[in-house]
């Protein structure tokens, strides 16, 4: 009767082990996601650490708006568990990629539950629609159509109370799709959320020294609204002045205009558009070149916006140094 | 005899196929030949490979002491844009290139140079029209005009009298026996017999092959004319099948 | 204050001033290629050369980076190597210049795309790589400068031949032996032009200022010295008032300037008196001789 209760423990440890076996394999082997762009990509590590196996299409440098996915991203879309998008018709591409793809894992937008911030009517992404430097894209018919910018202003990610909420939809659904994992994740998440209310903490006590009239700045990508908005500054663009393609001599004069009345300090240039027209500007204003701001991507590995706390990091700083000089 | 030209067993053509065959005569220097033969005879070809446009298969042509500069071609079709802006002068003046070359002035002397040339093709007046606006004849008598101001010792013409009216006809070959007159060596393919024989002292009968060569009176002859049907017909296949005498 | 209307925009502001500049100085340098272009019916080469330049802009920036100066270089080498390929094409075959450089721009497109796409992160080169008139800093206008200066001292030097080149090439070849060389020169003065032109001022700008002009200069001269001033004018007084009406009545500034270059072909096209339509159509004054 011993033997028949030895028995039945080995075997119950042996069936236990069978079960929990596989799931613990599972529980090791890490889980393919795919984040749209590098700033995302960088928060799904974070969550995700040695779990996830994570694949950004948009990488550092890349320009969101006008990406064309390509097979290999249609492969990567197809194996993720989970998909991890912006939202806000940043990525216009996207439909199509999905359908092509055949996805069928989770989907999640991390611009859900967010405040968003409207494109006001001539505002918005005349970078963008400048069809005289697009002339020669065929997509350029493709790009009218799914439009890179619907209502809203999708760059809510210089928020850093948005990032929050980035964040926390990345984790329910990272959670969901891997639930052996999940405390793994909101600890992880819970650290990672730490870190960007510091930083929010600093950039508040950076922001807090500059005088009130010094709180102006010209970029010529229109995607700092957020920042603006949570931090108090004020973003313009010249091209966001004019309401449809390329640049006019008259909106340049009027932000020239602008820029010397209220004596703005600084301009900046960003790693992904046309520095000339900036420079321009600057010169004829005496405002200083502020160095470079990175709106829509991360940097590459070795440079200063590596990752998303980086870059918001090195954003805070470049834009309070010129405008504090 | 001074040779100003020698065909020394010239085989001319293109794509390996042979237009002109195993070519043996000589030009005399101050000669007016015509070259006269069936249609695919090689006449063209001929002028070509003088003026150095394709280079010959077999055999060589001796300029003699001529060199490039002093040979002037008048093809059969024109190539020149009768769209372009040019006027009359502006297209006779073309003709000073050998003296003056891509820099250099057109100075007062060469403007009487160029009146003269107008007028001795009948185009006086028309100095400034736009070549768009002549007709095929006025056409030809600026081209004529612009051989005379090239001033050369040897002049090439290729059937120079296709679709043109009988007084632009009769007023070049006015032109062409000045030339003749003043000593340089005329070389011209014709296919109307009669002009030949009425204008050309030489004759050289071409079908692929050497037919005749000679004064007119004795090459033009009908034996030798249906003897360079015979060759031609003779010689569809590929050269080397051309070999068989045709008598 | 008309004057003012005229003056004041250049007085004030230096980026207008630029673009004047910057403007007369294509329409001095790239005008006249395009006469010639236009003459030997080769007006689309523009829009071939813009996509033709991309692989050499991607090879540099595979190089350099985000670099204008090494991308700019590598559409000029690219540009080059397409124009003498089809030149050289429409030399030695059947195959006229037409075809031959639709053949190669092709080509180098494909091979452009093919590029950028190994480099993993999309950047918009094409974007990059075309300036416009009211973003000209001091390098491009230098450029721009240089490359007039010695598009004029070329085409002042090359004139005859490439008169004689265009009209009757045939005859050119019995009397020289400069036609290839001069037929190579001409490409290249096309492509320095162009592809200077685009980094400036914008491919719209560029093509547009080298053909309308001269095609509004068809209908009004008859010899080509003149076709040359008159495209030149025409190009210099579409720029002026392009960028006015930029000014004063917010238009985006290429589009402006070559639409008011349009609006001048159209004109020509209609009162031309060298085959304009309302001279064809009016009964002729004199009877010729």
């Amino acid at each position: 009767m011993k033997t028949k209760r030895m028995l039945l423990k080995s075997a119950a440890v042996i069936l236990a082990l069978t079960v929990a076996g596989p799931a613990a394999a599972q529980a090791n082997k890490p889980i393919p996601v795919v984040a749209t762009f590098s700033i995302l990509g960088d928060m799904v590590e974070r969550i995700g650490g040695e779990h996830v196996a994570v694949a950004t299409l948009v990488g550092p440098d890349g320009d969101t708006h006008v990406y064309q996915p390509t097979p290999a991203d249609a492969r990567a879309v197809n194996k993720a568990k989970v998909l991890v998008v912006n939202g806000l018709e940043f990525e216009g591409w996207l439909d199509r990629l999905i359908d092509a793809s055949n996805f069928n894992g989770m989907r999640v937008k991390a611009t859900d539950g967010i405040e968003p911030i409207a494109f006001e009517e001539g505002d918005g992404h005349a970078k963008h629609d400048d069809d005289e430097k697009h002339k020669d894209h065929e997509k350029q018919d493709e790009h009218a159509k799914d439009d890179d910018h619907g209502a809203f202003d999708p760059h809510a990610w210089h928020s850093l109370s948005n990032a929050v909420v980035y964040v926390d939809n990345i984790t329910a659904t990272l959670s969901k799709a891997d639930p052996s994992n999940a405390a793994t994740y909101y600890m992880n998440r819970a650290a990672y959320v730490a870190e960007i209310e510091a930083l929010d903490a600093d950039i508040r006590a950076i922001v807090a020294k500059l005088p009130a009239d010094r709180r102006t700045v010209v970029t010529s990508h229109d995607a700092f609204q957020y920042f603006g908005r949570d931090y108090g500054l004020t973003f313009l663009a010249p091209q966001g002045l004019s309401t449809e393609f390329a640049v006019s001599a008259k909106a340049i004069a009027n932000l020239i205009e602008q820029i010397r009345e209220q004596k703005i300090p600084a301009v900046f240039i960003e790693n992904i558009s046309d520095p000339r027209l900036l420079k321009q500007i600057a010169n004829e204003t005496r405002a200083a070149i502020g160095g470079t701001l990175y709106p829509g991507a991360l940097s590459a590995p070795n440079g200063p916006a590596r990752t998303y706390l980086r870059m918001m990091r090195h954003n805070a700083t470049a834009l309070a140094r010129a405008l504090g000089s | 005899m001074i040779a100003a030209l020698a065909f020394k067993n010239l085989t001319l053509g293109y794509d390996r196929q042979a237009a002109v065959l195993d070519l043996k005569t000589e030009i005399a220097e101050g000669s007016l030949t015509a070259i006269i033969g069936p249609n695919g005879a090689g006449k063209s070809t001929l002028l070509k490979g003088v003026v150095g446009a394709i280079a010959p298969i077999k055999g060589q042509i001796l300029l003699g002491a001529l060199s490039r500069e002093d040979v002037a071609y008048l093809p059969q079709q024109s190539e020149i844009d009768r769209t372009f802006p040019l006027t009359v002068t502006d297209l006779v003046a073309m003709g000073l290139w050998r003296e003056i070359g891509p820099f250099g002035r057109i100075r007062r002397d060469h403007r009487a140079q160029i009146d003269t040339a107008i007028s001795a093709v009948g185009l006086t007046g028309l100095e400034r029209r736009l070549i768009g606006t002549l007709s095929g004849g006025q056409v030809q008598r600026a081209l004529f005009a612009r051989l005379l101001l090239q001033d050369a010792r040897l002049v090439l013409l290729d059937e120079p009298f296709n679709s043109i009216d009988a007084r632009t006809m009769a007023d070049l070959l006015n032109v062409i026996q000045r030339w003749h007159g003043e000593g340089r060596t005329i070389l011209t393919v014709l296919h109307d017999t009669e002009t030949v024989r009425t204008h050309f002292p030489h004759t050289l009968m071409l079908a692929r092959q050497l037919v005749a060569h000679g004064p007119t009176a004795q090459v033009l002859t009908a034996e030798n004319q249906f003897r360079a049907r015979q060759m031609c017909e003779a010689c569809e296949g590929p050269p080397h099948r051309c070999g068989r005498s045709v008598a | 204050m008309i004057w003012d209307a005229l003056l004041q925009p250049f007085a004030d502001y230096g980026f207008m001033r630029r673009a004047i500049l910057g403007s007369f100085a294509i329409s001095v340098g790239a005008t006249p290629v395009g006469v010639f272009l236009m003459l030997r019916r080769m007006s689309l080469t523009g829009d071939a050369m813009a996509h033709a330049i991309l692989p050499g802009a991607a090879i540099g920036y595979l190089i350099a980076g985000l670099s204008l100066g090494a991308m700019t270089i590598g559409g000029l080498i690219a540009g080059m190597a397409v124009a003498l390929l089809s030149g050289l094409v429409s030399r030695i075959t059947a195959l006229r210049e037409d075809a031959s450089l639709a053949a190669f721009y092709l080509i180098s497109l494909a091979l452009g795309v093919l590029i950028v796409s190994t480099r993993g992160s999309n950047v918009d080169l094409m974007h990059l790589l075309f300036g416009t008139v009211l973003a000209l800093d001091d390098a491009a206008l230098i450029l721009l400068c240089s490359i007039t200066s010695l598009s004029v001292l070329v085409l002042a030097a090359l004139f005859r031949l490439l008169v004689l080149e265009c009209a009757d090439p045939q005859f050119l070849r019995s009397v020289s032996g400069l036609s290839a060389f001069a037929h190579f020169i001409f490409l290249m003065l096309v492509v320095l032009n162009l592809v200077g032109g685009f980094h400036a001022l914008g491919t719209l700008m560029a093509v547009g200022i080298m053909i309308l002009p001269a095609a509004a200069a068809r209908f009004w001269a008859t010899s080509v010295g003149s076709l040359v001033l008159v495209a030149v004018a025409v190009a210099m007084f579409s720029s002026l008032i392009g960028l006015l009406l930029s000014f004063h009545y917010s238009l985006p500034s290429g589009p402006a300037i070559i639409l008011v270059a349009g609006v001048a072909y159209g004109i020509s096209l209609l009162f031309g008196p060298s085959g304009g339509l309302i001279a064809q159509a009016m009964p002729r004054r004199h009877s010729e001789v």
